[in-house]
């Protein structure tokens, strides 16, 4: 216990500090997984509701696939993007390996289905009315999906939350297509890694400390958002 | 002759292969009252939905005012906006009453005064005035079934269609709803009321189809044209 107590005594401290190197790391984690949940949020959404309120061939399949994929591992999508990124790749000309631009795409590779799912989720659950009332007020396609999507708010900013939450503590996409760059692509988790393993128990404490930090402050702001009543 | 307001020609409706609707011939004038009865499952939503353009047919025709309809069309929007659906079970917006009310007002384009005019205007129909602010979520069932006859009313529908809109709700709000539907064919919109009971006085002057088995019986002759439509706004 020791250790942990003195552990987060050199936390704080080094927090207080404002130490440059974990300013760095916290924002490159906030602006990669910002960029992928946002880009899973715009793909997985869609596909979620398209999913959840379509009667299509393979439904069922497709379904089991959506949930499978929400256990998506890290590493795996770290392997296969970084395939593609490599400069032997069909993407190496782009030469994003080893920039945040890759962790994002990684990112939103391994969000997406989780956004998905509980899109999904939501719709299915939703009431069967929404639409059709929309639609005999006269509102149009975009109009009345859209309000569809406000009325099952809450499914969808848990679907955020949960897309959020896997894509800023993960660490294997980071380390792989990043490569945990100093000032540049290291971000908390990747931090934390390498911290630890050099034996820094306390930087490795700090980022930790501020990787909860930050997961309890999204959460209690899209908390908020779905408190907020009309 | 103008033609008939409503026309459906060789209309089937199935659900998963079984058929609910399967209507030979049947027209609907302009200005009109009818009202459609029949028992649970006799295939009067499924009728309402057809009309409303939010079921397209499985086989058949449907015109309006002469022209046929295609889901899914720039056309049957237009129309979709002459028409509106009140069900029987209304679903009321996660909003205040005011956003209720405003939100097809929204998508037809009004805004500013005109849309508080109308939105004000329908409520005070329903004897709801002042109830803008209030949470739909927190009404009554008698309220929220008022708000959603107002919500159909700012929009000042050509056609109203309604689907049991006195199954469920308390004497006051019965009474209400009563006068405020037998008052609109008087203003030029044609009402279509879904009902289990016909014989009610308010009524009266309706034209009566009966459904049964998803077939009207017997089909009735095209009325004579309304003596008096109007152009509604």
């Amino acid at each position: 216990m020791e250790f942990f107590a003195d552990s987060m005594n050199a936390a704080l401290s080094l927090l207080l500090s404002a130490d440059p190197d974990i300013l760095h790391a916290v924002l490159t984690s906030l602006l990669v997984s910002g960029g992928s949940i946002l880009l899973a949020s715009l793909m997985g959404i869609p596909l979620g509701l398209a999913v959840g309120l379509s009667e299509f061939p393979l439904k069922r399949p497709a379904v089991t696939l959506l949930n499978s994929l929400v256990a998506l591992p890290t590493v795996l999508v770290g392997l296969v993007v970084y395939g593609f990124l490599s400069r032997r790749g069909p993407l190496g000309s782009l030469g994003l390996l080893f920039t945040p631009a890759a962790i994002v795409i990684g990112g939103t590779i391994l969000c997406t289905p989780i956004v998905a799912h509980y899109a999904m989720v939501a719709a299915k659950g939703a009431d069967a009315r929404i639409l059709p009332t929309a639609m005999t007020l006269g509102a149009g396609p975009v109009r009345a999906w859209l309000k569809f999507v406000s009325e099952i708010r809450f499914g969808i900013l848990a679907a955020v939350v949960a897309g959020f939450g896997r894509v800023v503590s993960e660490v294997g996409i980071a380390m792989m297509l990043g490569g945990n760059i100093r000032g540049y692509t290291r971000t908390m988790t990747t931090a934390i890694a390498l911290e630890t393993s050099k034996g820094k128990f306390a930087e490795g404490m700090a980022l930790g400390v501020v990787l909860m930090a930050v997961a309890l402050i999204v959460n209690v702001f899209l908390s908020l958002l779905q408190q907020r009543r009309p | 002759m103008s033609p008939p307001l409503y026309r459906l020609e060789s209309v089937m409706r199935r659900y998963n292969g079984v058929v609910a609707l399967e209507i030979p011939d049947l027209s609907i004038a302009e200005g009109r009252s009818y009202i459609l009865a029949g028992q649970n499952g006799a295939g009067k939503s499924t009728l309402l939905s057809l009309l409303a353009l939010l079921l397209p047919p499985s086989e058949g025709t449907l015109y309006y005012r002469g022209e046929k309809v295609f889901a899914g069309t720039p056309h049957a929007f237009r129309v979709r906006r002459e028409v509106t659906l009140l069900h029987q079970s209304p679903y009321l917006f996660d909003d205040t009453v005011f956003g209720n009310l405003v939100f097809g007002l929204a998508a037809r384009g009004i805004r500013g005064e005109d849309l508080r005019r109308s939105a004000g205007r329908s409520l005070e129909t329903v004897g709801l005035a002042g109830f803008e602010r209030r949470k739909a979520r927190g009404l009554s069932g008698g309220e929220a079934q008022r708000v959603a006859m107002a919500r159909a009313l700012a929009l000042s529908p050509k056609v109203l269609l309604l689907d049991e809109p006195l199954a469920n709700v308390d004497r006051e709000t019965a009474d209400v709803l009563q006068d405020v539907i037998a008052s609109l064919p008087r203003a030029g919109t044609t009402v279509i009321l879904a009902t289990h009971g016909p014989s009610h006085p308010a009524w009266s002057g309706s034209e009566l189809l009966r459904i049964a088995n998803g077939r009207i019986d017997p089909p009735p002759q095209p009325g004579p044209e309304p003596a008096n439509p109007t152009d509604g706004d």
